[in-house]
């Protein structure tokens, strides 16, 4: 059986406080495959931040949730109600994410920001609300593995 | 007062100072010994999910920063830069996530015969740990006890490695800047192991003992501890009564790890992970391949596999990001190496590759050469009379090869060991793979595995002389105690009222 495509919408785009954010959340609806390992109804949400100082103050610039439902992935401004976890991304990481012209492109672009973060300009973070084995089991792992954050194992030996 | 010293703290490859640090004297080992014990109920007031939570915000602090760390490691440690980021992974994946842990802590409820719930378990910090770290890793080890006593709410103190305790102080620093709640119950001890260790074994402050340790160092802190315990002997009452508490031991010890290599396997490959796995950190790991055990119909072809796979590691400059093999940790690693070569010879071993060294006369710059030396199937079954280098730890890269005969017979020399931490199979055989799992004696058991994995599933641990307690362990588990509580009044409150 072939597996059924997906689909990816963001809901009252004119609700985004900033351009970036609204330019990311159409970036991320070309690529909903990026989210297809999350159990349905998982719901996180993605925070911009101007600096690593405005992350550790939880003073974030604009906010968005994703919503993986049957059909793909749903996008609306501001945080979600029980989101699952928060992705905190520099609004410099996500200038240059916005401008990869492939999904392949965009996970080593994100990883690198994981795993080799630049607190001044490009970096990423997590923060968990829900247990970890309950991520686990609602598909997370291998969601960070396929959205570039959990290094492939084949990279890692290269070494 | 005792005077304060001061420790150089050498580049292991250039041997440069890198920085001097004050060292501790025993009047501020037990002044940190107090302040820590002081300050323990910091980590009690919080419930496990707060102190998880906090360690995995620390654990961004450290990736934010990570090459400062890795700058350190690899000078102070040797460690060659493309293995920093792994021995810094280790702890980064286990902080972050470190909630998981909870599965090993969450109070449990016991149903009785009658179908009743009136009893629970539930866990309990020891109390304040005492932590003795190897020289081997400059963060992964030291951190991880630190963070492991702090999640499950004991304080600790450990001791990192004077060799290298540059690591572990910064990672201490990045606690402070990040205001890490509880910290005065968490302290570092820059301080020979000769005398730390007789602090911690005479605190009756001091609750459990972490070592991970040579198995005879650890052998050799039991002994001292017999003689604190001595100490306190009270005679008054005509009997000998021993007034000294208990303390708990965790030791974390050598591992001789038996790598099997059956004929029905992809030798290629196999081969590449066998040379990973045996001399990643220069050999100078517990858990790595050290006594590789091969099927007789393949063994030609995969020794000459093993050999070229060796040949390619680069050894020299740890900072070069091409370098596999950084410098040796001490002179007596590269003195032992030289002696276990030696004696394998009088029995006659033959040496594939290596058995040559650079030796700057000092103690920094050191290398040997990795090292393969085939050790006869019949000197290896009888420990009595195996060579120094099949029935120890060989810490540093020199690896042990002998041939079997079928399954049977590489079971039977995997277990011709003390040692018992780790065992590797390689087989394709699935209706041999249960037998392996079954039959191998060691606390962990990888079959088909690659090496180096970086997840939080990886246990520690052994049985034998490779730990104590035995068997395959989690540091959080370990370090609290179950408490069993029977509640009766649901039945008889009314009795008794």
């Amino acid at each position: 059986m072939l597996e059924e495509e997906l689909t990816g919408q963001v809901i009252d785009i004119q609700e985004f406080r900033t351009e970036i954010a609204k330019n990311y959340t159409i970036f991320l609806t070309k690529y909903p495959e990026i989210f297809s390992d999350l159990d349905d109804g998982s719901i996180f949400d993605f925070c911009l931040y101007n600096s690593i100082k405005d992350y550790f103050d939880k003073s974030p610039a604009d906010t968005f949730n994703v919503l993986r439902n049957e059909n793909g992935i749903e996008i609306k401004s501001g945080r979600a109600n029980e989101s699952d976890l928060e992705l905190a991304l520099s609004i410099a990481a996500v200038k240059k994410l916005v401008q990869t012209d492939t999904k392949v492109e965009y996970a080593q672009l994100l990883g690198s920001y994981y795993n080799d973060p630049d607190e001044e300009k490009e970096w990423i973070d997590f923060t968990l609300y829900k247990r970890t084995q309950t991520l686990i089991d609602m598909g997370y792992g291998k969601f960070a593995k396929t959205a570039g954050i959990l290094e492939d194992e084949d990279e890692v030996y290269k070494l | 007062m005792s005077k304060v010293k001061e420790l150089e703290i050498k580049n292991k490859y250039t041997g440069e100072i890198i920085d001097t640090i004050p060292a501790d004297t025993v009047e501020t080992v037990r002044e940190k010994i107090k302040r820590v014990h002081e300050h323990q109920h910091l980590l009690t007031e919080m419930d496990f999910f707060e102190r998880a939570n906090l360690l995995s915000r620390y654990s961004s602090k450290l990736r934010f920063n990570k090459q400062k760390l890795k700058d350190l490691i690899v000078a102070e440690g040797g460690l060659p830069v493309k293995y920093s980021e792994w021995e810094l992974s280790i702890v980064l994946t286990g902080f972050k996530f470190c909630d998981w842990y909870y599965q090993f802590l969450e109070e449990k409820t016991l149903t009785s015969i009658e179908g009743e719930q009136n009893v629970r378990i539930r866990y309990i910090p020891h109390g304040l740990a005492a932590c003795i770290s190897p020289r081997n890793t400059p963060i992964s080890l030291p951190l991880y006890q630190l963070g492991a006593n702090y999640l499950v709410g004991n304080g600790a103190i450990v001791k990192p490695s004077t060799a290298c305790p540059l690591t572990m102080l910064e990672a201490y620093a990045m606690m402070e800047d990040i205001d890490l709640p509880g910290l005065d119950a968490l302290g570092l001890v820059i301080a020979p192991g000769e005398w730390a260790v007789d602090e911690f074994l005479s605190s009756p402050l001091v609750k459990t003992i972490m070592t991970i340790t040579a198995s005879h160092t650890a052998k050799d802190i039991l002994v001292r501890y017999a003689k604190v315990l001595k100490k306190g002997v009270d005679r008054s009452m005509g009997v000998t009564m021993y007034t000294t508490p208990f303390k708990q031991f965790f030791f974390e010890c050598a591992g001789n790890d038996a790598g099997i290599v059956m004929n029905d396997v992809n030798l290629e490959q196999v081969a590449k992970w066998n040379v990973m796995a045996s001399f990643t950190n220069s050999g100078q790991q517990c858990f790595s391949m050290k006594r590789i055990i091969v099927h007789k119909d393949i063994y030609d072809e995969y020794i000459e596999l093993v050999i070229k796979e060796m040949e390619k590691l680069k050894y020299g400059d740890p900072t070069d990001p091409d370098v596999d093999i950084g410098p040796l940790g001490s002179r007596k690693i590269l003195m032992m190496m030289e002696v276990m070569v030696e004696d394998a010879k009088k029995f006659g071993a033959k040496i594939y590759t290596g058995a040559e060294k650079i030796d700057t006369g000092a103690d920094y710059g050191l290398f040997y050469k990795p090292t393969l030396v085939e050790i006869k199937p019949e000197l290896c079954e009888d420990l009595t009379k195996a060579p120094f280098l099949w029935r120890e730890e060989a810490f540093g890269p020199v690896r042990s090869v002998t041939k079997a005969n079928d399954m049977k017979d590489a079971i039977k020399l995997a277990n011709a060991s003390n040692y018992g931490m780790r065992a590797v199979v390689y087989t394709s055989n699935l209706g041999n793979i249960e037998i392996f799992k079954n039959k191998l004696e060691a606390a962990n058991i990888y079959i088909n595995a690659r090496p180096m994995l970086v997840d939080i599933t990886v246990s520690l641990g052994g049985i034998k002389d490779s730990a104590y307690p035995p068997g395959c362990k989690y540091y959080p588990q370990e370090l609290v105690f179950g408490k069993y509580i029977y509640d009766g009044t649901p039945l008889n409150i009314d009795k008794i009222k």
